[in-house]
C-alpha cells in the first residue's frame, strides 16, 4: 500500500514514516506542506494520504483545505487527517457528504501502532476512521427528548464503535461477541434512533454522526 | 464731499461734456463719491488694511480724470493723463478685496500690466499729440500712430480687465461661496463692473456707435461696487448683535458641541470648527478629543487663535471671508472665554479617554498576540515531542511482543503521556482557541455547543471570516457565557445567536435558567466586557431573578 504524508515536524514525519514502513506500507512521499503534497499525489499512484491539519505557511487551515481538495480531486485516495485538537465541526467539514475513505484522528493515536495501522488501512480501502473523542463529545451532548437514553449500555458501546468507523467484525472483536450479535445490536440501534439501516459501513458512520450532531 | 461737489460743478459747467450735462455730472459723482466715502469708512474700520486708502485713491483718481472736461490747458492735460487710471485702480481695488493686498502673483502681474498700459501708453499717445484739445505734452502730431497706440492700449486694458474677472471667478471657485450674502453680492458687482469696463474700452477702440450708452451703464455698475461694500459693512454691524445672543446662550453653560453651534451662529459661519489646545498633549484636539491640525497657510480656511491670560486656549477655524470682520471675531472670542475654558476641560477628558481606550486595545492585542505565541510554542514544542516520544514507545512495544511485562509497562508509560497530552491540550485551548484562528468562529462555536453541558441551539449567520481579534472575543463571550449557564443557571437549554447587523457582530447567549447572576458570575462577565469594550463594542447582561439570563455583545466589525 502506498502512502503519502504531509507533516511539518521532522521528528514526527520521520517517526511516522518508520512506523508505516515497519507495518509494510510503502511511503512514497514525505512532504512539509500542503502544496507539495498535492503535487506529489497528482504525480504518482497513492492509496492513502496522511495530512497534519496545521501546516505551513500560516499554520491555520492549510492542512484541512488540502485534505478536502484531495478528496474532491482524487476520490479513490483515502485521506486521513491528524490533529492535536479534534473538533466535531472540523470532522463534519472534512466528511461533507460522505465518510468514504476519510479519517480524522487525534495525533496521539499514532502511538497505538496496531490501532493506527488498522485505521490507515481502513481509510485506504475506502472505510472511515473517526476519533473516539469526537464520537464521545457528540454522544455526551445533551439533548431534550434524547432517544439515546433508550439505548442499553451494550447498544451504546456498539454505537460508539460504529461511529468511529469500525466494521461489524471489528466491533465483534473489540467487544468479544459474535458477528451475529453485533448485527442484532446494530439493527436495534437504528430502529431506536429512527435511522434507515443503510448498507455500507462508511454510510452508516455519516448517518450516525449526523444524528449525533443534530 | 468737496471733491464730489467740485466734480459735479465742473461737469455741469463744462462745454465739452456730452449732453445732457446734468446726467453726466450725476454719473461722475456716482463713481467718485461712494469710493471716497466707502474708502474712508473702511480706513476707519480697519486702519491697518490698505483696502480703505486704495478705495480713496480710486475715488480721487476719478476726480482727477474728470479734469479733462475743463478747457484750460493744464488741468485738461492732467485729466487726460489720468484718463484710464481710474479703470485700473478700480481693478486693483477689486482684486485686493478684502485684505487690501494683491496676494497672488497672477493678480500682481495683471494689475502691473494694466498700470503700465494705462499710464505708459497714455503718455506715448499724448507725446504723439493724438488727442483733441490743448495737450501740453504733445511734441509731434502723428495722429495715425497715436490712434494705433490708443487701440493697442484700450484692447490691452480691456483684455486685462477680463483676465481680472477670470481671476475673481477662480478665487471664488477655490474658496467657495462667501458666507454672507452681502459679500457674495459685492464680488458679483466687482465682476460685473470689470466686464463693463472691458466692454467700454473695446467700444472706444472700435468706435462703436453705442459708446455713450455703454459708458453710462459702465459708470452705473462701477459705482455699485462701493455701495455694495457699504451695505456689507452695515450688515456686519447688524451681525454684531449676534454676539449679544451668544452671551445669553453661554449662560446656559453649553456642552462642547452646543458651544460650537452657538459660536457658529454668532459668527454666521455654519462651517466653523472649534479646536482646543491641550498643553499636556502639546497638540490641538477636536471636540471628541482626537488629534487635529490647524489649516495651513494658503488653505481656504482661516484660523483665529483665542488666548486667555496669555495662554493659548482654542482656535476658531472659519471661512476666510470672516477675516474681513476682525471686530466680530474679537467680540465673539472675548464673550466665549470662560465657556471655552470649560469646553477645553471636557475635551481634555475626552482626549484622556481616547488615550485610555487606545492603550486598553493595545494591551488586549499584545496579550492576545502573546497567548497565540504561547499556544503555538506548546503545539510545536512540548506537544509534538510528547507525541513523537509516545510513537517511539509504541514502536518499541511492537518489537517486544514476546515480553508481556515490558509491553504492559510501556503501555502504562504511553497512557501517562496520553494524559499529559490531554492536560496540555486543555491548557493550550485555554491560552488561545487555535481553532478560531485556524478555522473560524462557526466551527469553533459548533465544538463549544457540542461540549456544552446542556442542549444548545446554535444559529450562526456569517458569510466569511472576520478579523481574528473580533472572532476570538466573540468566542470568549460564548464560551464564558455557556460555562456560566452550566455552573449557575440551572437551565434546561440555551440558545446562541451570532450574526452581522449594521456593521457589528452581534452575539447573544440566552438561557432559560434562574437568572439573577451573582457576583461570582459578575467577575467573568466583567472580563468579557473589558475584552468587548476594548474593541469598541459593548456587552450587556439581562438577568432578572427567575427569568433566565441574556448576554448580548455587539462588536463593531466594519
Amino acid at each position: 500500500m502506498r502512502v503519502a504524508m504531509a507533516e511539518d515536524s521532522v521528528l514526527l514525519r520521520e517517526g511516522l514514516a518508520r512506523l508505516l514502513d515497519d507495518a509494510g506500507f510503502e511511503v512514497v512521499a514525505q512532504c512539509e506542506d500542503a502544496d507539495s503534497l498535492l503535487r506529489r499525489v497528482s504525480a504518482q499512484h497513492v492509496d492513502v494520504a496522511i495530512v497534519d491539519i496545521r501546516l505551513p505557511p500560516t499554520h491555520q487551515d492549510e492542512g484541512l483545505r488540502a485534505a478536502i481538495e484531495l478528496r474532491e480531486r482524487h476520490p479513490s485516495i483515502g485521506v486521513l487527517v491528524l490533529s492535536q485538537y479534534v473538533e466535531p465541526g472540523l470532522a463534519m467539514r472534512l466528511l461533507a457528504d460522505s465518510a468514504e475513505g476519510a479519517g480524522y484522528l487525534l495525533k496521539d493515536r499514532i502511538s497505538d501502532v496496531k490501532e493506527f495501522v488498522a485505521a490507515v488501512r481502513r481509510v485506504a480501502e475506502g472505510g472511515s476512521a473517526i476519533d473516539p473523542v469526537i464520537v464521545s463529545t457528540l454522544l455526551s451532548r445533551r439533548r431534550s427528548d434524547d432517544p439515546l437514553e433508550t439505548l442499553t449500555p451494550r447498544e451504546r458501546e456498539v454505537l460508539e464503535l460504529m461511529a468511529t468507523g469500525s466494521s461489524n467484525q471489528g466491533i465483534a472483536d473489540a467487544l468479544v461477541i459474535t458477528l451475529r450479535a453485533v448485527e442484532k445490536y446494530v439493527s436495534s440501534i437504528f430502529g431506536k434512533l429512527g435511522l434507515p439501516s443503510t448498507g455500507s459501513e462508511s454510510r452508516r458512520v455519516l448517518a450516525v454522526l449526523m444524528f449525533l450532531r443534530s | 464731499m468737496t471733491a464730489g461737489g467740485a466734480t459735479f460743478a465742473l461737469a455741469l459747467n463744462s462745454e465739452i461734456v456730452p449732453e445732457p450735462a446734468g446726467l453726466q455730472a450725476a454719473l461722475l459723482d456716482w463713481i467718485t463719491v461712494p469710493y471716497i466715502l466707502g474708502g474712508l469708512v473702511a480706513w476707519r474700520h480697519r486702519p491697518d488694511s490698505r483696502f480703505g486708502p486704495l478705495m480713496v485713491a480710486a475715488g480721487f483718481a476719478m476726480f482727477i480724470s474728470s479734469f479733462q472736461w475743463v478747457e484750460a490747458a493744464l488741468p485738461y492735460t492732467i485729466g487726460l493723463a489720468f484718463d484710464l487710471v481710474p479703470a485700473v485702480l478700480v481693478m486693483h481695488v477689486f482684486l485686493a478685496f478684502p485684505g487690501g493686498r494683491l496676494e497672488r502673483q497672477s493678480e500682481q502681474v495683471v494689475v502691473a500690466a494694466a498700470y503700465a498700459a494705462a499710464i505708459g501708453l497714455q503718455l506715448v499717445k499724448m507725446l504723439l499729440g493724438g488727442v483733441w484739445g490743448e495737450n501740453l505734452l504733445a511734441v509731434v502730431t502723428e495722429q495715425a500712430a497715436a490712434n494705433t497706440v490708443q487701440d493697442v492700449q484700450l484692447i490691452t486694458i480691456s483684455a486685462l480687465a477680463l483676465t481680472a474677472v477670470v481671476l475673481l471667478v477662480t478665487r471664488r471657485r477655490e474658496t467657495g461661496r462667501p458666507l454672507r450674502r452681502s459679500v457674495a453680492l459685492l464680488v458679483d458687482s466687482f465682476a460685473l463692473a470689470l466686464v463693463m469696463i472691458a466692454a467700454l474700452l473695446l467700444a472706444g477702440a472700435f468706435e462703436l456707435p453705442a459708446f455713450e450708452t455703454i459708458r453710462r451703464i459702465t459708470f452705473v455698475t462701477v459705482g455699485i461696487a462701493p455701495v455694495a461694500f457699504l451695505i456689507g459693512l452695515l450688515d456686519a454691524r447688524l451681525a454684531r448683535s449676534a454676539v449679544g445672543d451668544l452671551v445669553v446662550e453661554l449662560r446656559a453653560d453649553p456642552g462642547p458641541a452646543e458651544l460650537r453651534d452657538a459660536l457658529a451662529r454668532a459668527l454666521g459661519d455654519p462651517s466653523l470648527t472649534l479646536l482646543y489646545w491641550l498643553p499636556e498633549f502639546e497638540s490641538w484636539a477636536d471636540l471628541d478629543g482626537r488629534d487635529a491640525a490647524l489649516p495651513l497657510r494658503g488653505d481656504d480656511r482661516a484660523t483665529t487663535l483665542i488666548d486667555r491670560d496669555g495662554v493659548r486656549l482654542a482656535a476658531l477655524v472659519h471661512d476666510r471671508s470672516l477675516g474681513d470682520e476682525p471686530a466680530r471675531l474679537e467680540a465673539v472670542s472675548a464673550a466665549a472665554g470662560i465657556a471655552l475654558e470649560n469646553g477645553r476641560l471636557h475635551v481634555e477628558l475626552r482626549a484622556r479617554l481616547e488615550e485610555l481606550k487606545g492603550s486598553r486595545r493595545r494591551v488586549l492585542e499584545a496579550s492576545q498576540f502573546e497567548r497565540q505565541r504561547l499556544e503555538r510554542n506548546l503545539h510545536d514544542g512540548a506537544q509534538q515531542r510528547l507525541i513523537a516520544l509516545s510513537l517511539e514507545l509504541g514502536r518499541i512495544e511492537q518489537r517486544l511482543e514476546g515480553h508481556p511485562e515490558a509491553v504492559s509497562r510501556l503501555e502504562q508509560a504511553r497512557g501517562e503521556i496520553a494524559l499529559s497530552l490531554e492536560e496540555l491540550r486543555d491548557v493550550a485551548r485555554g491560552i488561545h482557541p487555535a481553532v478560531v484562528s485556524g478555522h473560524g468562529l462557526e466551527v469553533a462555536l459548533e465544538s463549544l455547543a457540542a461540549r456544552a453541558t446542556l442542549p444548545v441551539r446554535l444559529a450562526v449567520d456569517l458569510d466569511g471570516r472576520l478579523q481574528e481579534r473580533i472572532e476570538v472575543a466573540a468566542y470568549y463571550v460564548v464560551s464564558e457565557s455557556l460555562a456560566n449557564v452550566g455552573k449557575h443557571a440551572k437551565a434546561s437549554s440555551a440558545t446562541v445567536d451570532v450574526s452581522r447587523r449594521n456593521g457589528a457582530l452581534v452575539v447573544e447567549v440566552v438561557d432559560d435558567g434562574v437568572g439573577g447572576a451573582d457576583s461570582e458570575r459578575g467577575t467573568g462577565l466583567r472580563g468579557l466586557a473589558d475584552r468587548v469594550e476594548a474593541l469598541g463594542g459593548r456587552l450587556r447582561v439581562w438577568t432578572p431573578r427567575g427569568g433566565g439570563t441574556r448576554v448580548r455583545a455587539e462588536i463593531p466589525c466594519g
